[in-house]
């Protein structure tokens, strides 16, 4: 990694004896989008406010842009939040908040109008809305102006404070999609916190997972998908299958015994398994559900389970089914067809490819 | 948020308010119809006769010493609500962000200085201010010569007095109005890089707006009214529009002289509270959001 933007060092936050944050180090690229993700109480928020300076870290070191930034200040820093509640000032205009870093900065008028203009254009918002105040937008628009205030000063990064959890569905799709657009395009650095694994595998080049003030993996979107660290990353995303399984060790790779799962040559190599297992800890197999599929009458299959169909869901695009297999609910995600290949209560024969499965720890 | 409109059709909404209306009519309107009647009235060997003539009124509108005394309230009442709206402020401020810890204890000992009986307080100043007072004394015992401080019994001292008892008003309406504040929305000032006193003007000041204009108007209207000072620490030297009022029924037993200033001061003081009003409600609706 060349000179990284941010570069945090065994950061460690208390508050009072409560150990918000502990052994935080890691570094994010000029240019990166990196998503903090965790379920609430983690910390991820706690590292964001200490990366944006409103609050002060307990040990550890921070340097950004170059800069330590012990004692630095938010005004001086060269970060900017995007607030969950957007925070946009109600007592000034659109144009208003949008320009007012600049107007801090005391940049000449002409200037800050020209700046104005840029972002408003950028974030596809209307020039009427210039002198209107937040409370007359939609909430879609609001997100426009709070990002467009945060990017008008250009900072090297930018820090997102879940900005999109209080959005429609519908609403959030769109917006996730501009904001992956406004990062290729104007190539800041992105800090995004999110409780939401999709939107950061949407959205981040890397994603930092983060339980109990720790981290607990750090890595690509397909890596925390395919390689999850353990069952808990392993669980954060969607329906997830974990079959309890043992692990031993056979050469260079790994057998496996597991009860549900029924295989010709039941082995792993060794990049099939997490390292917390490999050094003998209870193991779990990761099947995410659209790795298997309904198999036909004498059809077969590298490894096969059998059971029955407790209920499904037709999605459109997709069809989950719910399936009784040895005393354990097996999930499965087949792409949408207009027959309905398996109703309830049939009994069906489920197959997946041997190098689709993970050992995970559990 | 779905706000439910209330008619004046909902007939159990009108019940509702008959109390209150009530209450109203029978201690507010009909005295205040009673008192303008009297306005109309003359007085004879100290008893009223009901003569319906404008005597009393030509009486108030020739002597210039009423007017004075009217002026002299007027703005001994603008002063104080200035003094006490600049005081408040950063009081308010402080109490919620810089000495947060002990917020509840300091309003506490407020509710407790705001809730002892005004002559109490005022009487303690007195001795506080006097020539051979506390004030004067520990003064000269740091070297100051004897009685230093000399303003007992001045238009200053009653203005001290005026100040220190409604100034606790203005620290809770604005307080109130600042603790509303979306902190988050200081902290997004502070991350745009402002400085502290930055974000303060840009943000917090013109959000507590509501709060300030409120704690002004109350002021105002209690200062309009303010005797207890004006007679104790000024020593009765220069008396505003409620010891004139006082006088008139009291010491002159001239009801219809009494009623008609006191019809002027409201008159007054109404005046003013619609400037300060339509202010403040301009101000509100620019503040409007959520």
């Amino acid at each position: 990694m060349v000179s990284p933007i941010i570069k945090a060092t065994g950061i460690e936050k208390y508050y009072g004896t409560y150990r918000a944050l502990s052994d935080i180090s890691l570094e994010v690229a000029n240019g990166e989008f990196l998503a903090l993700v965790g379920p609430s109480g983690c910390g991820k928020t706690s590292l964001l406010k200490i990366l944006a300076g409103f609050e002060d870290l307990s040990a550890g070191s921070l340097v950004i842009d170059g800069k330590d930034m012990a004692g630095i200040p938010a005004s001086a820093r060269p970060t900017r939040m995007v607030f969950q509640k957007l925070a946009l000032f109600p007592h000034k205009t659109v144009a208003q908040n949008i320009g007012f870093p600049l107007h801090l900065a005391k940049r000449p008028k002409p200037e800050i109008d020209t700046a104005v203009r840029r972002m408003l254009e950028l974030m596809h918002l209307k020039e009427s809305y210039l002198n209107r105040y937040p409370h007359e937008l939609s909430g879609g628009e609001q997100q426009r102006v709070a990002l467009a205030r945060s990017m008008v000063s250009q900072p090297p990064v930018l820090l997102l404070d879940e900005p999109m959890s209080a959005l429609d569905a519908k609403l959030k799709k769109s917006l996730q999609a501009e904001l992956k657009h406004l990062h290729r395009h104007v190539g800041t650095s992105f800090v995004h916190v999110t409780h939401d694994l999709e939107e950061a595998m949407m959205l981040a080049d890397r994603i930092c997972v983060m339980r109990a003030g720790r981290i607990v993996q750090l890595g690509a979107p397909s890596e925390i998908y395919y390689r999850p660290a353990d069952a808990f990353v392993a669980g954060f995303i969607g329906d997830t299958n974990l079959l309890p399984a043992k692990i031993t060790r056979a050469g260079d790779g790994f057998r496996f015994a597991c009860e549900i799962l029924d295989c010709a040559e039941p082995l792993l190599s060794a990049d099939q398994v997490a390292p917390g297992v490999a050094a003998g800890s209870e193991a779990a197999l990761m099947i995410r559900p659209e790795m298997l599929r309904l198999l036909a009458q004498g059809e077969n299959a590298e490894c096969t389970i059998v059971g029955t169909v407790n209920e499904y869901f037709i999605r459109g695009a997709s069809i989950q089914y719910r399936i009784a297999a040895a005393g354990t609910e097996i999930v499965m995600d087949i792409p949408g067809t207009s027959t309905l290949p398996a109703k309830q209560g049939d009994a069906v024969r489920l197959g997946l490819a041997l190098g689709d499965l993970f050992a995970v720890e559990t | 948020m779905a706000e439910i409109q209330k008619t004046w059709r909902d007939g159990a909404l009108r019940l509702s308010t008959l109390p209150l209306l009530l209450l109203m009519g029978l201690f507010f309107v009909i005295p205040l119809i009673m008192t303008a009647l009297l306005s109309f009235q003359g007085t004879q060997y100290y008893r009223l006769v009901w003569t319906w003539d404008l005597k009393v009124w030509t009486d108030v509108f020739s002597q210039i010493h009423y007017w004075t005394i009217m002026w002299r309230t007027l703005m001994m009442a603008l002063v104080c609500t200035v003094l006490c709206t600049i005081l408040a402020i950063p009081i308010a401020y402080g109490m919620l962000h810089r000495l947060s810890r002990w917020s509840d204890h300091i309003t506490l000992l407020m509710v407790f200085a705001f809730l002892t009986d005004a002559v109490l307080k005022t009487f303690g100043w007195v001795l506080f201010l006097d020539r051979s007072g506390v004030l004067n004394g520990t003064l000269e015992a740091i070297g100051f010569p004897p009685a230093a401080v000399n303003v007992l019994f001045t238009p200053n001292a009653t203005m001290i007095g005026m100040v220190y008892n409604l100034l606790p008003y203005t620290i809770f309406t604005i307080a109130l109005s600042m603790a509303r504040i979306d902190g988050d929305l200081v902290l997004a000032a502070r991350d745009a890089g402002a400085s502290r006193l930055r974000a303060f003007i840009e943000v917090t000041l013109p959000l507590a707006k509501p709060g300030i204009w409120a704690g002004a108007v109350l002021v105002f209207v209690l200062s309009l009214g303010v005797f207890l000072e004006p007679k104790v620490m000024g020593g009765g030297t220069s008396p505003l529009a409620a010891e004139l009022i006082r006088q008139s029924f009291e010491t002159r037993v001239n009801w219809p002289l009494g009623a008609a200033l006191t019809l002027v001061l409201i008159v007054i003081g109404a005046a003013a509270l619609t400037v300060f009003g339509a202010v403040a409600l301009w101000q509100a609706r620019r503040v409007a959001h959520d």
